[in-house]
């Protein structure tokens, strides 16, 4: 397969105009590049699990060197693909509302099939709530600090700054937009820094980790999963802020900064309600 | 034995990847002969050399068609299918005596355990996602997918699933097949006690099986948005057709089953390797009952409501009427879709669960029978009086809808909850599940295959071969699980390689019914490939004469297009109905076809 660079036709030195390799019309590698480099990522796991104990199968540096070089394929093939589809030919689609549409639409069933994604863990939190809770409480540190009310306001305020970003492209003010963007993204890296300095705090100091019995279950698991989601949000926010700087985006044209501010509404919602019943309503029972 | 058994096991499913890698490339070879209705996609001559579609292995690897993409789905689909079966015919060999014979009772069991999950997984998913794939687009007039490329990622995340939870099977240092049975409870699944399912080939399982939930999940939304966005000028709610219905509704299913089946899953695999205890407390293998069935349930319905779409289509084709009461059987698709949420916990009768949720478990459960029995009455009725043709897809929808009444009707028993405590865990449930999903969602496979064959092939298969598949098929799947249900009866538990000696006869039965199926499944195949490669090409776009009773739909008018533009001639324009509820003078016309039919 000779890879074939495009570069040949513009003065603008955007790389990969063109898909590759071209001349493949509707056909594409990057599916199957992104494709590889996500099953990559689960033989990764499985490499590293063969790795563990002292019969590991594989050297217990396979499974992390495995990891670093799938994801590195499946953000090759990722950038690849979007480029092509969105990014190089911003400006000469069509604003096409029928595509939009399908965007929010696949947002949309991705957010629902994310509300089953939490229910898994939430059902486990509410089932051990539900027994016998005393005994599982005990030795828990101290959940609702100031740390937790400074970074949820922090989110909410992210939340916030987001739609004022939205509402300033769809009145085609760029500046606006790309301000409330930027303040945007600063919040949410933040709230990234705080939750891992609670971790931190949790772990080294209050020794209350990952193997701390049935609360801790919950609470790392909840915790890291939306932690897991507050970090897409924010490539996804990084991203958009990356082409809005490139210039793109107008009140016409803003499909993915709806389906960003979608998905990082979301997170913010579960966030709150996660406060709600994992933080305060571990105190307020016991 | 238990090595023996496995290496036969690996070189057999090398083989077998082998012989599909060779059918692949020699539809190639013989696509590149023929310039018209190739390996189902569109005809592309040797000397042109293509912009728009690369050719060889390459065409397949980097499609983003949604009717290559229904093949590859159809290809890995009837793959697994042979693995899955092959898997249980050694299973059924073994069962011929009492005790133990020819393989060890923990290769049966990891034989037991990845027979269930490859069938469901790998096996009924996808061919329900090949036929989605090919045909939703081309019946509500989309060009494509809405994401073409997501699509084509869900497919290739399928094959390294199946590789990883096959994995223990393959000579890969002292790793295992998993033992967990496909329901994977805990806490034998946990690995923890004196089991051996602390064995890694566990993890590297649970890993491929949320793997291929990923993939699906992701088809799911894609079907979602394809069949709200992408629907042409003229298909309305009013007259979307049954299958895509039936499509919509289980990808909802999928949307909220599937994700939360990952997550137990990852918790799972948590609790295994760094300490978790999320099933570990005293309520923790209630807990995975839990999330496991509220998953598990709805699971059931993903599987069989594309099937049931695909009769409440072909059916009326060969009944020479309408479907009967359209808008009912789209009702009861969708009350079916909300119910099968809220049943779950008919899986756990006997688990001592509060008998107050229990019985509201039993009421809900019991409900959901109605939506189902509307519409077997539907199907029925549409044949009643109707000019019923027995063509081989004909035979299987009927096949379907007897084997789907024996299964159905054993399911309302269990779902009462003093016949399940004694049923419980018996072959009983074992007959009941497998009339459905071999005698009823394998069945309704069949019928949509041979239905489409010229569709897809653009040639027909062998009409004896497939008759006698069918018979094959339904006398064997017949033997074999009534036998079942009668050894459920008698007390036999399920999941045992070994049994007491009153039950041989049965046993035997059972297996001399498996054996016939396997007969069945073998011309099926012959039929399948050699039909493909051999036999001569449709010229006829309406290959089952559906305009004479005005029946005609959607996608034979786009295969007649593609027909008549091969031969260079203008082609009329056809009748085509919707098959929708409503009586629309406009019609869908089929799916756009690319570029590539005007090469010629
Ligand atoms: C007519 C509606 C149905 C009812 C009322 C029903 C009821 C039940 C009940 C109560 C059980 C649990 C038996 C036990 O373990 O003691 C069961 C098991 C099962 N059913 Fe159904 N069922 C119905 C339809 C279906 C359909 C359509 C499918 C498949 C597509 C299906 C697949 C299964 C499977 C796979 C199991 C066994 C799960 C296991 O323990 O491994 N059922 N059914
Ligand atoms: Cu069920």
């Amino acid at each position: 397969m000779g890879t074939e660079d495009a570069h040949d036709d513009h003065e603008h030195h955007l790389p990969a105009v063109e898909d590759w390799p071209r001349g493949f019309g509707e056909a594409s590698w990057w599916p199957f590049v992104t494709a590889a480099g996500a099953a990559g990522v689960y033989v990764a796991a499985a490499l590293y699990i063969l790795g563990r104990g002292d019969t590991s199968l594989v050297s217990p540096l396979a499974g992390p060197a495995a990891l670093v070089a799938s994801i590195g394929l499946f953000l090759v093939g990722l950038y690849g693909w979007v480029y092509h589809a969105f990014v190089s030919t911003f400006w000469s689609r069509e604003a096409n509302p029928d595509s939009a549409n399908k965007l929010r639409w696949g947002m949309l069933a991705f957010l629902g099939s994310e509300l089953a994604t939490f229910g898994a863990l939430f059902g486990y939190y509410f089932y051990i709530r539900a027994g016998n809770w005393e005994s599982i409480f005990v030795g828990i540190p101290d959940l609702t600090g100031s740390l937790v009310i400074a970074n949820t306001t922090l989110l909410i305020l992210s939340s916030v700054t987001l739609h004022f970003a939205h509402t300033a492209i769809r009145k085609d003010d760029r500046r606006k937009f790309l301000s409330w963007l930027v303040v945007t993204v600063l919040l949410g890296a933040v709230f990234i820094a705080g939750q891992i300095y609670e971790y931190y705090e949790f772990i080294i100091h209050e020794g209350f980790t990952l193997t701390s019995g049935f609360f801790a279950s919950a609470f790392f698991g909840l915790t890291g999963l939306h932690g897991l989601h507050v970090s897409l949000g924010a490539v996804l926010l990084g991203v958009v802020l990356v082409r809005a700087l490139a210039g793109q985006y107008s009140a016409e044209r803003h499909v993915s900064v709806s389906t960003a501010s979608m998905y990082w509404h979301f997170v913010d919602v579960v966030w709150i309600f996660l406060v709600v019943v994992l933080y305060v309503g571990a105190e307020v029972g016991v | 034995m238990q090595v023996n058994g496995q290496l036969a096991l690996t070189v057999l499913m090398g083989l077998f990847l082998v012989a599909v890698a060779a059918w692949v490339a020699r539809v190639e070879n013989w696509r590149s002969y023929t310039p018209v209705a190739g390996g189902g996609g569109y005809g592309q001559e040797d000397s042109y050399v293509s912009n728009e579609k690369p050719s060889g292995v390459i065409r397949w690897l980097t499609t983003v068609d949604h009717k290559d993409i229904g093949l590859l789905y159809g290809a890995y689909a009837l793959t697994a299918f042979v693995v899955g079966g092959l898997m249980v015919v050694v299973m059924r060999l073994e069962l011929i005596n009492p005790g133990q014979t020819l393989i060890s009772n923990t290769f049966y069991n990891s034989l037991l355990t990845s027979h269930g999950i490859t069938m469901l997984f790998l096996f009924g998913t996808p061919i329900i996602a090949a036929f989605a794939n090919y045909l939703v687009p081309l019946l509500i007039d989309a060009e494509d997918m809405a994401f073409p490329r997501i699509n084509a990622i869900a497919f290739w995340l399928l094959p390294p699933a199946a590789l990883l939870i096959w994995a223990g099977f393959f000579p890969i240092g002292d790793i295992i097949p998993a033992q967990t049975a496909w329901t994977m409870y805990t806490p034998l699944s946990v690995g923890e006690g004196l089991g051996n399912q602390g064995n890694a080939g566990v993890d590297l399982f649970l890993l491929g099986l949320h793997l291929s939930g990923v993939a699906t999940t992701m088809g799911a939304i894609n079907f979602i948005a394809t069949i709200f966005t992408e629907r042409g000028d003229k298909v309305s709610w009013a007259n979307l057709d049954i299958f895509s219905w039936t499509v919509l509704t289980q990808s909802g299913l999928i949307l909220f089953a599937f994700p939360l089946l990952g997550s137990a899953l990852v918790m799972l695999l948590f609790d295994r390797n760094f300490g978790t205890t999320f099933f570990a407390g005293e309520g923790g293998a209630m807990l995975w009952q839990h999330l496991f069935w509220f998953f598990g349930h709805p699971e059931v319905y993903v599987l069989v409501l594309p099937p049931m779409g695909i009769v409440s289509y072909v059916l009326p084709r060969f009944a020479g009427r309408r479907l009967f009461g359209f808008k009912f059987v789209v009702y009861s698709t969708l009350a079916i879709g909300v119910l099968s949420f809220g049943v779950w916990a008919h899986h756990m009768f006997a688990t001592g669960m509060d008998p107050r949720l229990r019985a509201s478990f039993m009421a809900v459960s019991l409900a959901i029978a109605i939506p189902s029995a509307v519409k077997t009455f539907n199907w029925i009725t549409t044949m009643w009086n109707g000019r019923v043709r027995l063509t081989t897809p004909m035979l299987f929808c009927i096949g379907f809808v007897s084997n789907f009444i024996i299964g159905g009707v054993t399911g309302v028993f269990l779902a009462s909850i003093p016949v399940d405590l004694v049923l419980h865990d018996t072959y009983y449930v074992v007959g009941h599940f497998h009339y459905v999903v071999m005698g009823a969602i394998a069945f309704a496979g069949f019928a949509g295959l041979y239905y489409w064959y010229p569709l897809y092939t653009g040639r027909m298969y062998q009409k004896t071969l497939g008759k006698m598949h069918f018979w094959l098929s339904m006398i064997g799947t017949n033997i074999t699980f009534f036998a079942m249900i009668l050894l459920g009866y008698g007390g036999m538990p399920r999941r045992y390689a070994n049994y007491l000696p009153q039950f041989a006869t049965l046993h035997r039965l059972a297996t001399l019914g498996a054996l016939i199926l396997l007969v069945g499944q073998i011309i099926f195949v012959w039929n399948f490939v050699q039909s493909w490669l051999e036999a001569p090409k449709i010229k006829d776009g309406d290959p089952w004469d559906l305009k004479d009773s005005g029946l005609y739909t959607a996608e034979w008018d786009w295969f007649d297009r593609k027909l008549q533009t091969a031969i260079a001639d203008g082609g009329e324009e056809a009748d085509v109905v919707p098959d929708g509820g409503e009586e629309a003078d406009v019609v869908p016309d089929g799916g756009q076809e690319p570029e590539s039919d005007a090469d010629e």
